[in-house]
């Protein structure tokens, strides 16, 4: 019997430290832990600190003024706005994601000929680049040749001289119109993939019992999906509450403020005002405020990766 | 319960129609790129079909011809003007760059702290995890400033490197724990052997484990492709005189009006290499979207 070992260690001329050995984790970690340091962490400590500092607009120099930028972020109408407006995009972006993505999943939940390549269709929007979603949408509803505001004032649902992405009251709609377009495909996706793993049994069970279809997916489907639910809605609000291409391209946060952001605020102070802290101190509050809704939400639904 | 042939028929109806209507953007999209500017800007009727496509919105886009050659050669004088920025040849070399170079450095750190996470027992291995994952969501406005500062430091402002390196950053999440995941799909006995055998660490890395999750690595791969390639915040920060892009679309639309035909021809331009990518990873997709977590 050949009993050769298929890897022979050749005995080290020197014994490196072990925690240099593939053995110890430091090496396979490192390359990973530096770049989320220098990257990652280091720019939010400086983020902080640059937050305490204040611009002072003649000299453009920075005045060590701890409150200043946090009192001025409170006091602020057009942060609470935006404020306003990210939690109404997402809320509104998250429920019409997910209850069309879970009616189109049912829908295409099938095996006849022809519903693979219609899953594969449904998720080619997933990939488009946002901006240039953006872009799209921001063509189709334009006021006066958009294929889609023309429907729509034919079918009578908008007025021409109310152009949906230039009034007010519309534009947050027409900007949640790109959204929901690219991102129900993620909740189709997702929920598709959480249907395919349930067991068959407990639906058979109820067939012979006598449960209706209706019944069958709000006793059974929905409670044993609700995992899956909870993970998929975590992944798109945190993405939702950052949101930035859709408002920067379709409306750059107009018409006024109708449409602004956190982050497009945020960008806003950056660019317009070069006013890097308080542009810095405005993208921490959006980091306190997902990180404060997502662990709430984690700790009411119990969600798991 | 079987269907009756009538609720096979409906239901073949609503999805059929459910699809077209999230496909017609794209189509849309494509058609405008091909249409004659006055097709495009019609204010009087919806032009859904043009019989007469043209290319001349991708000769200026990808061609690099300029608008003042356009007119002369079709003898009209609609819209001479506005010349070499449209040529988009340099946009589409620096997006694929960085996209490619992002790609690489992710899966590269991604993969040996993605081997570490799924084999090693060490003190503190789920907090490293919950850190990566974290990271994931923290949004990249956050760190923008101050990451703004650090590239202007060390001369990497607007360079490639320093938007590899962001973008590996905003990728390395998601690489990680997806890599993770299709570790942990093969058996630990399997190390075990190779360990036994007297096989270091490493070698029961590069030459056991690594061979089977090769299709997992390469899903990975194209996943980090896409998210670089149509990345939009940063890019738009850190970059000026380099455009990725969904970035160099944007400034095609300008205070005179907009390019509608010059913006869908490199817009389509920008989608195509997605959907190919895309369809590839079809099975991985979902896994992908939900960091390792629901294994579609």
């Amino acid at each position: 019997m050949d009993t050769t070992p298929a890897f022979v260690r050749s005995a080290p001329r020197f014994a490196l430290p072990r925690f240099l050995t593939s053995e110890h984790p430091f090496p396979w970690l490192f390359p990973s832990t530096a770049l989320l340091v220098i990257f990652g962490i280091y720019p939010l400590l400086y983020a902080i600190y640059l937050s305490l500092f204040r611009r002072h607009p003649a000299t453009r120099t920075y005045i060590f003024d701890p409150a200043w930028n946090w009192t001025k972020v409170f006091a602020d109408e057009r942060v609470w706005g935006a404020i306003g407006h990210t939690f109404l995009y997402t809320i509104i972006a998250l429920i019409i994601e997910l209850v069309l993505g879970m009616l189109i999943a049912l829908l295409l939940d099938s095996d006849r000929r022809g519903f693979g390549l219609m899953r594969a269709l449904m998720t080619l929007p997933l990939v488009v680049p946002p901006a240039v979603t953006g872009m799209m949408f921001l063509l189709m509803l334009d006021g006066s040749f958009g294929v889609l505001s023309r429907g729509l004032y034919n079918a009578g649902l908008l007025s021409p001289q109310y152009p949906i992405l230039a009034t007010g009251s519309t534009a947050l709609f027409g900007v949640l119109l790109a959204d929901i377009w690219q991102w129900t495909p993620f909740m189709v996706l997702i929920m598709l993939a959480g249907m395919r793993a349930l067991p068959r049994e407990p639906f058979e069970a109820a067939a012979i019992d006598g449960a209706s279809a209706t019944q069958a997916f709000f006793k059974l489907t929905l409670p044993m999906m609700s995992k899956i639910i909870a993970l998929a809605v975590l992944i798109r609000g945190v993405d939702l509450f950052r949101i930035y291409d859709y408002v920067k391209v379709m409306t750059d946060s107009g018409p006024g403020t109708a449409t602004e952001t956190l982050t497009a605020y945020s960008g806003t102070v950056y660019f317009k005002n070069a006013d890097f802290p308080y542009a810095s101190t405005i993208a921490l509050l959006t980091l306190v405020l997902v990180l404060i809704t997502s662990n709430v939400f984690i700790k009411i639904f119990r969600v798991r990766f | 319960m079987p269907a009756s042939a009538t609720q096979i028929v409906l239901r073949y109806i609503a999805a059929i129609l459910v699809v077209a209507i999230f496909m017609f953007p794209i189509a849309w999209w494509g058609l405008t790129s091909i249409k004659p500017i006055s097709a495009i800007f019609n204010k009087d009727t919806v032009v859904f079909f043009d019989f007469t496509p043209t290319l001349d919105n991708y000769r200026v886009t990808l061609l690099g011809k300029s608008r003042a050659e356009l007119a002369i050669e079709s003898g009209s004088t609609f819209g001479v003007g506005g010349a070499s920025s449209y040529d988009s040849r340099q946009t589409i070399l620096d997006s694929t760059i960085i996209a490619i170079g992002s790609t690489v450095l992710t899966v590269g750190i991604g993969l040996l702290a993605a081997y570490a996470l799924s084999r090693l027992t060490f003190r503190g291995r789920q907090t490293y995890l919950a850190w990566v994952l974290s990271q994931r969501f923290m949004p990249p406005i956050a760190i923008i400033v101050p990451v703004v500062f650090m590239l202007h430091y060390v001369d990497l402002r607007d360079t490639h490197v320093g938007l590899i390196f962001v973008h590996a950053l905003v990728n390395l999440p998601i690489a990680v724990l997806l890599m993770k995941s299709f570790f942990d799909d093969v058996p630990q006995e399997i190390d075990e052997s190779a360990l036994i055998d007297g096989a270091t660490r490493f070698q029961t890395f590069r030459l056991v484990v690594l061979p089977m999750v090769r299709g997992g690595i390469a899903s990975t791969a194209v996943l980090c492709f896409i998210f670089s390639w149509t990345e939009f915040l940063l890019s738009l920060f850190l970059t000026t005189s380099i455009r990725t892009l969904p970035v160099k679309i944007t400034t095609f639309v300008t205070s005179t009006g907009s390019e509608w035909g010059f913006i869908s021809a490199l817009g389509t331009s920008a989608i195509v290499p997605s959907f190919i990518f895309i369809l590839l990873v079809q099975k991985q997709l979902v896994r992908g979207l939900t960091l390792g977590s629901i294994k579609g």
